[in-house]
């Protein structure tokens, strides 16, 4: 199913390059902020521009990630709006497992460029000293950040079952929120810190995991340095969590009798 | 809502067919009874999302938040951070303002490119009015709605979380109102200019992309345009990016102020006169193309 869809968005070769063409200049628009600020200011809290390279390269590929399994849940009000739902409640499958497979996106492969882009720029400029552990973690990493981002636009997308509309909160959760995440965590506040590590856990996403890459030590982290290690436990919690949501969203869908 | 207003205006002008004139003012009255009909559904409408209205409200205060403690964060370890012209306080006036001007100014600009792809922009142009001014009541009227319900609560949680001075010389609000509405148009403009191109293409998607991504840099809505590398400044210069943002923020928050000001708003007001001239170009020529092909 994902390979059909690829294909159909393929199809219009010259829209397809003119498409990815623009996603570029949208993620120059993003990039260049961050240069600009730390080429003049040389550190952003001590962030390098190698430093912050590789924070966004983390980010920026795991959401390259994320969204070629989950990109058609962003528009998942429509699905409630419009009744397609009970479409996919009478096919012999789970519904969720449709719904995930149904749309490519061709952000991702903006966002894979980019992302590596970043990833091996700020690497070199940083000078990371890939050891045996962290060329095994790197993908860990990934995994984990997947299973985070996922959970929380899985648990997004079951609020709509509720309130049938979601898109203010779905374009807060999953794309105003990446912006905080594009600067080290550690320019917020204690509690905003705190907030984005146990209540909403973005910071596992790129900001910890950064930390053992970079060989950046406990300087500013607010916790133990073993956070740094936390990034696929806390994937597995939220994806957990935001999985059991959706199933209670769901079981109340179903007893509505929509 | 737009489409509601569409639909009112065809039904009513089917009952125009043989009436006298005085039904006629009986049924003007019937039409203003069912805008004003249809203007209250469209406000109950958006009472019904209250959910969607806080998320939005607390979505402008998140991005204040971060671009503060950003420049927090920069100002306070930076050591370039004195030579900018710039002191804590006053850029975080600017994230503020810079933000809560960008709010302000919010537009759609989708509606324009679905009417022309679907052919519902034939409805419009038989209708005895200039689309654009009409495109633009109809975006001032939002953008009212956007003032009393997203800006003003907005800039009250600013006032408690954050130490800014409003200024209170008239002259300088004075200035402000002339410098946003100029800025409003010019944002209005771009968002037409680039609403043509659908008479054309079907890829408006990817020029939005573009046009997004070269705004939130060069607007001047994140990094005041001081900050900018000298080699880049020509390109920005010719750019009318600034004017939208930039240009009433830093008046504003007293950065630009004096002859600088003035020559500044010159600029922005030739920006002005130009980009109106390439919208009425571009929807003559669009127009056209859409009547020859019999759209």
């Amino acid at each position: 199913m994902i390979i059909a869809s690829m294909r159909s968005r393929m199809e219009y070769k010259l829209s397809f390059i003119f498409m990815f063409f623009a996603l570029l200049v949208f993620y120059a628009g993003q990039v260049g902020v961050v240069v600009l600020i730390v080429t003049k200011f040389h550190h952003i809290a001590g962030w390098t521009l190698g430093e912050m390279a590789f924070l966004y390269g983390l980010l920026v590929f795991s959401q390259g990630l994320t969204a070629i399994l989950f990109y058609s849940l962003n528009d998942f009000e429509s699905y409630m709006i419009n009744g397609d739902f009970d479409r996919l409640l009478v096919r012999p499958l789970n519904p969720l497992g449709q719904i995930v497979s149904s749309k490519f996106e061709i952000a991702s492969m903006a966002h894979f460029l980019i992302g590596t882009t970043a990833l091996i720029f700020g690497a070199q400029k940083a000078g990371i000293d890939w050891t045996l552990g962290k060329v095994a973690y790197l993908p860990v990493v990934f995994i984990g950040a997947v299973l985070i981002q996922g959970g929380i636009r899985l648990a997004v997308s079951a609020v709509a079952f509720w309130t049938t509309r979601n898109s203010s909160l779905v374009h807060t959760v999953i794309y105003s929120s990446k912006e905080m995440i594009m600067y080290p965590v550690s320019i917020y506040k204690m509690w905003m810190q705190v907030f984005l590590t146990l209540v909403f856990p973005l910071a596992f996403v790129n900001f910890y995991p950064s930390h053992y890459f970079l060989n950046r030590g406990a300087g500013d982290l607010l916790f133990h340095p073993l956070i740094q290690y936390l990034t696929p436990l806390t994937g597995t919690i939220v994806f957990v969590f935001g999985y059991w949501l959706w199933n209670q969203g769901m079981v109340r869908y179903q007893s509505v009798g929509n | 809502m737009i489409e509601a207003k569409i639909n009112g205006k065809a039904a009513n002008t089917n009952r125009f067919d043989s009436v006298t004139n005085e039904e006629r003012l009986h049924g003007f009255r019937n039409i203003l009874a069912l805008y004003i009909n249809f203007a209250g559904k469209s406000f109950q409408q958006q009472l019904a999302y209250k959910f969607e209205y806080f998320i939005g409200v607390f979505n402008g205060l998140l991005f204040i938040f971060i671009f503060t403690s950003l420049w927090q964060a920069i100002f306070e370890s930076s050591p370039v951070a004195g030579t900018t012209g710039f002191t804590l306080q006053k850029i975080t006036a600017y994230a503020i303002f810079a933000m809560i001007i960008r709010i302000s100014m919010t537009q759609d600009d989708v509606s324009t490119i679905a009417k022309i792809r679907s052919g519902a922009i034939s409805m419009d142009m038989i209708k005895p009015m200039n689309y654009f001014t009409m495109l633009l009541a109809e975006c001032l009227g939002q953008t009212l709605f956007h003032w009393a319900t997203r800006v003003f609560p907005i800039f009250m949680v600013c006032l408690l979380a954050f130490e800014i001075s409003i200024p209170s010389s008239p002259w300088l609000w004075t200035m402000f109102s002339v410098v946003w509405l100029l800025g409003y148009m010019l944002q209005f403009m771009l968002n037409f200019i680039f609403a043509m191109i659908a008479f054309w293409t079907v890829e408006t998607f990817s020029f939005k992309l573009m046009k997004y991504g070269l705004f939130t840099i060069f607007s001047g809505g994140i990094i005041p345009i001081d900050f900018f590398p000298e080699w880049l400044m020509p390109f920005i210069n010719i750019l009318p990016f600034q004017y939208i943002l930039y240009l009433p923020t830093s008046i504003i928050i007293g950065h630009i102020s004096g002859d600088m000001a003035i020559n500044m708003i010159a600029i922005q007001f030739c920006w002005v006169i130009g980009m109106g001239f390439m919208c009425w170009k571009m929807w003559t020529s669009g127009s056209r193309k859409l009547v020859v092909q019999g759209g």
